[in-house]
């Protein structure tokens, strides 16, 4: 086979343009998605369900599923994947999201949040590693799957992978298995907490505990309400600041025991891991608290917070890449679904403990 | 000249920007409207 080397100067354009054609894809999707819930807000739909039951995160994620499956039929997806930023979009929503919370409320919340991602993330990792051990997955996958399911999907399975030296296609493969799932739950988990009546506090708990990616957990919160899409945030935010000392521990306990090093790796991991976005999200809550944020730009920037995750679903829906999870056999697959199902029961429980007994939030 | 910036920073940054343009009333809720 012969390669034509393409010089870096047109490839840089290239990618230039592929970002932009990206970009304007996902644009144009969520205003597909915003489209269709204006339609189906009003309608009562088949079985009783009403139509404002199926919120903007649904029809955003279907819309990204759909083009995702087109765009890789049409051979175009790789050329404007750059644009698919779900990360992006979902952090600028969570920091605009801020704008609209008392500092009050983040702090009420963030005690019984510290205490139950204390909990879940403990049960949840060892839990995983126990089972994925049983299982005969390697060190490294186990480590990836475990901080994936424990703290927040995609981010924190990067920042694992990191740590202990992952090969591409353990991130690749545990970030397909963490948005399959999170994806069917951010529409199962709201419809549950409907069935068991849960207050919204405790819903927002159990959804930030449970959900295995922190644009589900937003999409899940926003479905049922808008105090639990804010308790849903703050308890899944509190849990993606334990990212660092997770990867710390990981980069420890791969260099001393697996390798057996001599060299510790630095604390700075800490900081280094640590999700920045969230000191925004601190800001805007201080800025609201303190009156800066009058009532007419607190409207406009709640409607640019609603575009923001509307952006960040679609994209969720675009990256999904399933072809990854054929590649590594059932074992894996295995092992994440009987975690999921272990974390879900367990957040259910520590959450209507924590929300509904021990630190009870009162918005 | 090839600047990277840290993705948690950026999306600081972008968000901010929107802020001050909603608090100064550039963007308005009519024209942002979801």
């Amino acid at each position: 086979m012969t390669t034509a080397k393409v010089p870096a100067k047109a490839q840089s354009s290239n990618n230039l343009v592929g970002f932009l054609v990206g970009l304007a894809v996902v644009v144009v999707l969520a205003f597909v998605a915003r489209w269709l819930k204006i339609q189906v807000y009003g309608a009562n739909l088949p079985l009783g369900i009403p139509g404002k039951a199926l919120e903007y995160p649904l029809w955003a994620a279907l819309v990204g599923l759909i083009v995702n499956y087109i765009l890789k039929t049409v051979n175009v997806y790789d050329f404007m994947k750059s644009g698919f930023r779900t990360e992006l979009f979902l952090k600028v929503g969570l920091v605009l999201l801020g704008a609209g919370i008392s500092f009050k409320v983040i702090v009420t919340a963030a005690a019984g949040a510290i205490v139950q991602a204390l909990i879940m993330v403990t049960a949840v990792y060892f839990f995983c590693w126990w089972l994925s051990g049983k299982f005969g997955l390697p060190d490294t996958l186990r480590a990836v799957m475990s901080t994936a399911i424990s703290i927040c999907g995609v981010s924190a399975a990067i920042a694992a992978a990191g740590s202990v030296l992952a090969k591409k296609e353990e991130i690749t493969y545990v970030t397909a298995l963490v948005i399959v799932t999170a994806l069917p739950l951010m529409v199962i988990a709201p419809l549950l907490a409907g069935l068991m009546g849960l207050p919204e506090p405790i819903a927002g708990a159990w959804f930030g505990g449970n959900v295995d990616t922190t644009a589900a957990v937003v999409g899940a919160g926003t479905i049922y309400g808008k105090t639990a899409q804010q308790i849903a945030s703050i308890v899944k935010q509190t849990q993606n600041a334990l990212i660092g000392v997770v990867a710390f521990l990981l980069a420890l306990y791969f260099s001393v025991v697996v390798e057996g090093k001599k060299e510790r790796p630095s604390a700075a991991v800490i900081w280094q891991r640590f999700p920045k976005f969230v000191l925004g999200f601190i800001v805007t809550s201080l800025l609201f608290t303190f009156g800066l944020i009058a009532k007419d730009p607190g409207a406009a920037i709640a409607a640019m917070k609603d575009w923001a995750f509307c952006l960040a679903f679609v994209c969720m829906g675009l990256e999904l890449s399933a072809g990854q999870i054929k590649k590594m056999g059932w074992n894996p697959i295995i092992v994440y679904l009987i975690v999921t199902v272990f974390n879900t029961i367990l957040a259910l429980i520590v959450s209507y403990l924590i929300f509904g007994w021990l630190f009870p939030a009162k918005l | 000249m090839n600047v990277k910036i840290n993705e948690d920073w950026l999306a600081v940054i972008i968000a901010f920007a929107l802020l001050i343009l909603a608090v100064v009333g550039v963007i308005t809720p009519a024209w942002m409207m979801f």
